[in-house]
């Protein structure tokens, strides 16, 4: 089955104002790059689509993941992972913890049945494959800015979710960190083949991402 | 100074003893008579022969009198005068009952007919201590009666060691008896004769007892208590004694205290008293040492329904000697004091 | 404070510089001097009273009594304490009703964060709560105590349609052996402190907008909400709540209110056994009752022990639960759970205080009638006549300890930015010693100190006393405002040329003009609502609405004790109007501040 995302004639208003209107499909492995000065309403889309949209704003039309209808369901139960500026790693878990509280539950009916051994193996090779090999007992308040934002990604990665928001995900990084970073991070959208909505105001993002990219104006 | 009850009074005098405070005390005159009085007067608390000395105390007619020179059948000695007399009364909800006991064998079987609505205050109470001693007193009456002895005289001196298990053991088996019928069966009490007279109110309760009769009448007038009550006083005797006021020995104002005390005993302050709207305490005074006009302050014009007819005491019963309070209430501790 | 005397000497002004330009040493004004000294006299002011009130306690409970002239030490007090009958009873109940309603509390305010936790509903809760939060233990019981009663609102509500009763039945509120009454006032007063102390430590803004994005990520990794809660918020919420539950914990095992008003008497708590003893006639149980204080202390102690060490047990057996991946556990369920409680819970509050004022002006009111025959004023009027003194004290202590609590706060936390550095975990923790050690335990040593230092005026002692208790709520209250303080003011106005006193009291003050008049309006409801304290202190000798409240309580009218659980309640509420009030005239902030 093909994956997609799909943004079934949005109209989002804010305080009755019609903010923006969108109507896209997204293929599973593309970005599709959203642009526009602050109060365009980027955020507030990435809202709508996790389904915690805040007061004040209202919206219309329907997000359908992989043919399905999500609109209604509550975030939780909507398997789209999101990607912020901040890393917001649980401090209470160590960076291992914090890959192991996004992988599913070990299910004895599902076919990803993983005892607590596997679970550490996978966290351990996936931790290797991003660079920070060894890393399973950090703390992550002691990890630097560009480490918490590779383990945020496989936090999130990890969590087989259906698509994948980036809510300026690389604004908090410096030149060369974000370079690096923004590439790891298509890499694996592309080999996961997740659709992805990214929201940025740097045309390098955009650029790198090779997507379709829209601007909002105010 | 507001206390909740006098043992605070004594507390504070002896915290202020043991601190060297001997004359600028921060109790002047204090209400008090019974086991408290003993204490303090054991304990040289309080401030010695003034009283007698007082010029109103002869309106009580102190020659002929024990009871203002006595209290609980030890001598006063000058150290406190007395204020008011009080006796047991009993009253009761006639919408719930309607015919209430007028003795203590009565009040058995009544309980037993109407479990769960009737209890006495929880020792040491003095209220609930006054029907024990009531109790005790009817007891042996009805017992000497039968079996040809005066042990109800021992009551009337100290107790002792050898005498205390059994002049008790009639009153504990008639506890033993009560206690099942009454409220929550006996195995909880109202700490005071004041949540006995709030159960009545709650209807909880339909028969109480106080040894003030007028905040019967004072209470329905506040609506603490509905028209339906009735007063009364058992027909086999009441249990009655004297309260007094005395002075700690460190008063910071101790003349000031006496000129109070002298006032208390006025036959103006005492027929205010009187008054069932203002308290309605029994007078020490004997009405005749006073002059027409003095007497004429005593009348009372339109009784309320639920207060105690006129004349309703027929008979009193004195209080035992204070050391059965103790043995009382330590017998009664160890048997009921903690529910099984 | 030692980095400070680099830049500080307390010496004459010297005015030459040296070439390598080593800093002018100046005098340093009084302002910074007061200031500097005040966390260390915060401490002493709460430590000494308590220790020293603990050791006065201890040297009786030896028997050790000058008054009594003994003065051998000996175990005789213990042994008496060993004897009493029932003490197996009282301690357990003691522990049975601390433990149990601070458990409740606590598993209830997780239930409320955890279902309502990005719901609108977690702030109307707030709303509907806190006014709860400022209603004295005293009040609160006597409420509860209305509504469990045989004959009251609950047995009201149903006679006699349902069950029958043409009487009040054969009941077992309040006063049960067990102490479920007890557990139900406290449980219904906690629940709303324990609640607002957490809502407060996620208003905090780093805290709180970190939290509410980690909550946001654990959902958005597909979390049930309540299970999210549990495992992502709670474990960084709770150091927050730690303190705040053991004071909890504290008071419900050592309260002598509560057990007063809706405990059992055969036998009571431990703390009211103490009480008695103390009080008693008989001079020679003072031993006795200082042994029971001892007692009482190590049983306290003991069961915030088990706490902590529940604490460890629990996060180690659930370290592998928070890592499973399992994302729900019947959270509908259990969601729908906590909206029933929830709804009991206000239900029964909003009842007792139903109940409450229909006490209060109520003519006569025969059992199973629902509305009172008659609406009087009569009780209010009798108690007004006779309420001048005890309202007077209750108004002027109240000043007195709060405004000074608020000063000393003000201080110490002018002293932590001054000196850069934030206030040690010791002094932290000592500002919660008044609310951690019991009461009973260290109140009567502390009397008779105060007995042989002052025993003229106990206006003195008391709001001494009163301060104790005080200070820890106003501290607690102001101290997150203060340190969100924005320092860019105070620098620009010390660069402009302000003292340190003027940025204080121009540039600082203002801005916590609210937070400041919260805090009065809180000093003022604590001080309000003390009983021992103002018991012990002033020797019986100040009465205040409190200390009547208590007394009637058990009394003969209910009414009366309404009218004063009234007057209880609507004292505090008055501050907190005037506190919300007054903000919107005085020193108004252009934008609207909400928290």
């Amino acid at each position: 089955m093909q994956s997609s995302l799909q943004i079934k004639d949005l109209q989002l208003y804010r305080q009755g104002e019609l903010l923006l209107s969108l109507d896209e499909q997204i293929a599973g492995g593309e970005i599709l790059t959203i642009m526009g000065p602050s109060g365009s309403g980027k955020s507030s889309l990435l809202n709508w689509l996790t389904g915690i949209l805040p007061n004040g704003f209202t919206a219309t039309g329907e997000v359908w993941l992989n043919d399905k209808n999500v609109s209604h369901l509550p975030t939780h139960l909507r398997h789209i992972g999101v990607l912020y500026q901040d890393a917001l790693l649980f401090s209470h878990l160590s960076v291992a913890g914090n890959i192991a509280f996004a992988m599913p539950q070990d299910n004895k009916n599902s076919a990803e049945k993983l005892n607590k051994k596997q679970r550490r193996e996978k966290i351990e090779q996936a931790l290797e494959q991003v660079g920070l090999a060894g890393m399973e007992n950090r703390h992550p308040d002691n990890l630097s800015g560009g480490q918490q934002a590779r383990v945020a990604l496989l936090r999130t990665l990890l969590s087989a979710p259906k698509a994948i928001l980036l809510d300026e995900p690389f604004s908090k990084l410096d030149t060369q960190l974000r370079v690096d970073t923004r590439q790891l991070v298509f890499e694996q959208i592309r080999t996961h083949k997740l659709p992805a909505i990214m929201v940025t105001h740097d045309y390098s993002d955009a650029e790198a991402a090779k997507g379709k990219v829209i601007h909002l104006d105010l | 100074m507001k206390l909740s009850d006098t043992s605070e009074a004594v507390s504070r005098v002896l915290a202020e003893k043991s601190a060297n405070n001997n004359d600028k005390g921060s109790v002047d005159l204090i209400w008090i008579n019974g086991a408290n009085f003993a204490t303090m007067s054991e304990n040289s608390l309080l401030l010695k022969q003034w009283a007698n000395k007082l010029p109103n105390f002869a309106l009580t007619d102190p020659e002929n009198n024990p009871a203002v020179n006595f209290d609980f059948g030890v001598p006063t000695n000058g150290m406190e005068a007395p204020w008011g007399q009080a006796a047991l009364t009993f009253y009761y909800d006639s919408l719930s009952t309607d015919k209430p006991p007028t003795t203590l064998n009565e009040l058995v079987n009544w309980t037993a007919q109407n479990p769960g609505r009737f209890s006495y205050p929880k020792p040491p109470d003095f209220l609930g201590m006054s029907f024990l001693k009531y109790a005790l007193v009817m007891l042996h009456e009805n017992q000497d009666a039968k079996i040809g002895k005066n042990i109800k005289a021992q009551l009337n001196l100290p107790a002792t060691e050898q005498n205390t298990d059994m002049v008790l053991a009639p009153l504990w088996a008639f506890l033993d008896d009560l206690h099942p019928t009454l409220w929550r069966k006996g195995e909880q009490f109202v700490q005071t004769g004041a949540h006995m007279r709030r159960l009545v109110d709650d209807t909880e309760l339909s028969l109480a007892f106080t040894f003030s009769a007028p905040e019967v009448p004072a209470a329905v007038q506040r609506y603490d208590l509905p028209e339906s009550i009735r007063s009364y006083a058992m027909s086999d005797g009441s249990l009655s004694n004297t309260h007094f006021v005395a002075i700690p020995y460190n008063a910071s104002h101790p003349q000031a205290a006496q000129l109070v005390a002298n006032f208390l005993m006025s036959p103006e302050a005492q027929a205010k008293k009187q008054t069932p709207d203002i308290w309605g305490d029994k007078t020490v005074l004997v009405l005749s040492t006073l002059n027409p006009e003095q007497q004429a302050l005593f009348k009372d014009n339109k009784p309320h329904p639920s207060a105690l007819p006129f004349d309703s005491i027929k008979r009193t019963v004195n209080e035992p000697h204070p050391s059965w309070v103790d043995a009382i209430m330590q017998g009664w501790q160890t048997r009921y004091g903690v529910s099984p | 404070m030692s980095k400070n005397t680099n830049n500080k000497t307390t010496k004459e002004k010297v005015h030459s510089a040296t070439i390598t330009g080593i800093t002018a040493p100046y005098k340093t004004d009084l302002f910074t001097r007061i200031v500097s000294l005040s966390p260390t006299f915060l401490l002493l002011l709460l430590i000494l009273p308590v220790l020293g009130g603990l050791v006065c306690v201890l040297l009786p409970a030896f028997s050790w009594v000058t008054a009594l002239e003994q003065t051998t030490v000996s175990l005789q007090g213990f042994h008496d304490l060993w004897q009493t009958p029932g003490l197996t009873q009282m301690v357990a109940l003691s522990i049975a009703t601390g433990l149990l309603s601070t458990l409740l509390a606590f598993v209830m305010t997780l239930m409320i964060l955890a279902a309502f936790f990005n719901s609108v509903w977690l702030n109307r809760i707030e709303h509907l709560l806190s006014p709860i939060l400022v209603i004295p233990h005293a009040a609160a019981a006597i409420a509860v105590g209305f509504l469990i009663a045989p004959s009251g609102m609950f047995s009201r509500l149903i006679s006699p349609w349902l069950s029958g009763w043409e009487l009040a039945p054969d009941g077992m509120f309040p006063h049960d052996p067990y102490g479920i009454s007890i557990i139900l006032g406290l449980t219904l007063k906690e629940l709303p402190f324990l609640l607002l102390m957490a809502l407060g430590a996620l208003a905090q803004p780093e805290l709180g907008k970190k939290l509410r994005q980690q909550y946001k990520v654990a959902l958005n990794l597909g979390y049930y909400p309540i299970t999210a809660f549990f495992k992502a918020v709670l474990p960084v919420l709770y150091p927050f709540l730690r303190l705040p539950i053991l004071a909890v914990l504290a008071y419900a095992s050592a309260s002598v209110e509560m057990p007063l008003i809706l405990g059992p008497n055969t036998p009571p708590t431990l703390a009211v056994t103490i009480m008695q003893w103390f009080n008693d006639v008989d001079l020679n149980l003072r031993i006795k009752a200082s042994a029971g204080a001892l007692l009482q202390l190590a049983l306290t102690g003991s069961l915030i022990a088990l706490w902590l060490g529940s604490e460890r047990a629990i996060k180690t057996c659930f370290n592998g639960t928070l890592l499973n991946g399992k994302r729900h556990y019947a959270d509908a369920l259990w969601q729908k759970i906590t909206a029933a409680l929830t709804t009991v819970v206000i239900g029964f509050i909003l009842l007792a205080l139903i109940g409450l004022l229909m006490w209060s002006v109520a003519g006569f009111w025969r059992f199973p009638a629902v509305l009172p025959e008659q609406l009087v004023l009569l009780h209010f009027q009798s108690a007004f006549t006779q309420m001048s003194t005890p309202l007077f004290n209750t108004i002027t202590i109240g000043i007195v300890s709060t405004v000074f609590a608020i000063v000393l706060t003000l201080l110490c936390l002018e002293a932590e930015q001054l000196s850069q550095k934030p206030l040690s975990t010791f002094t932290s923790l000592i500002i919660y010693l008044p609310l951690l050690v019991p009461s009973i335990a260290f109140l009567f040593g502390l009397v008779w100190l105060q007995q042989l230092v002052n025993n003229q005026t106990a206006f003195f002692n008391v709001a001494f006393t009163h301060l104790l208790f005080v200070l820890p709520y106003v501290f607690l209250s102001l101290a997150s405002s203060y340190r969100r303080l924005d320092p860019h003011f105070a620098h620009v106005a010390a660069s402009l040329g302000a003292t340190p006193a003027k940025v204080f009291l121009q540039v600082k003050l203002p801005q916590l003009f609210a937070p400041i008049l919260i805090a009065i309006a809180l000093g003022l409801a604590i001080s309000f609502g003390q009983y021992l304290p103002t018991l012990l202190a002033g020797g019986g000798r100040i009465a205040t609405i409190t200390t009547e409240a208590v007394t009637l309580a058990n009394g003969a009218s209910r009414r009366t004790s309404a009218v004063y659980a009234i007057i209880q309640m609507a004292l505090p509420l008055v501050g907190f109007i005037l506190a919300w009030v007054l903000p919107k005239y005085f020193f108004k902030s252009g934008k609207n501040s909400s928290r």
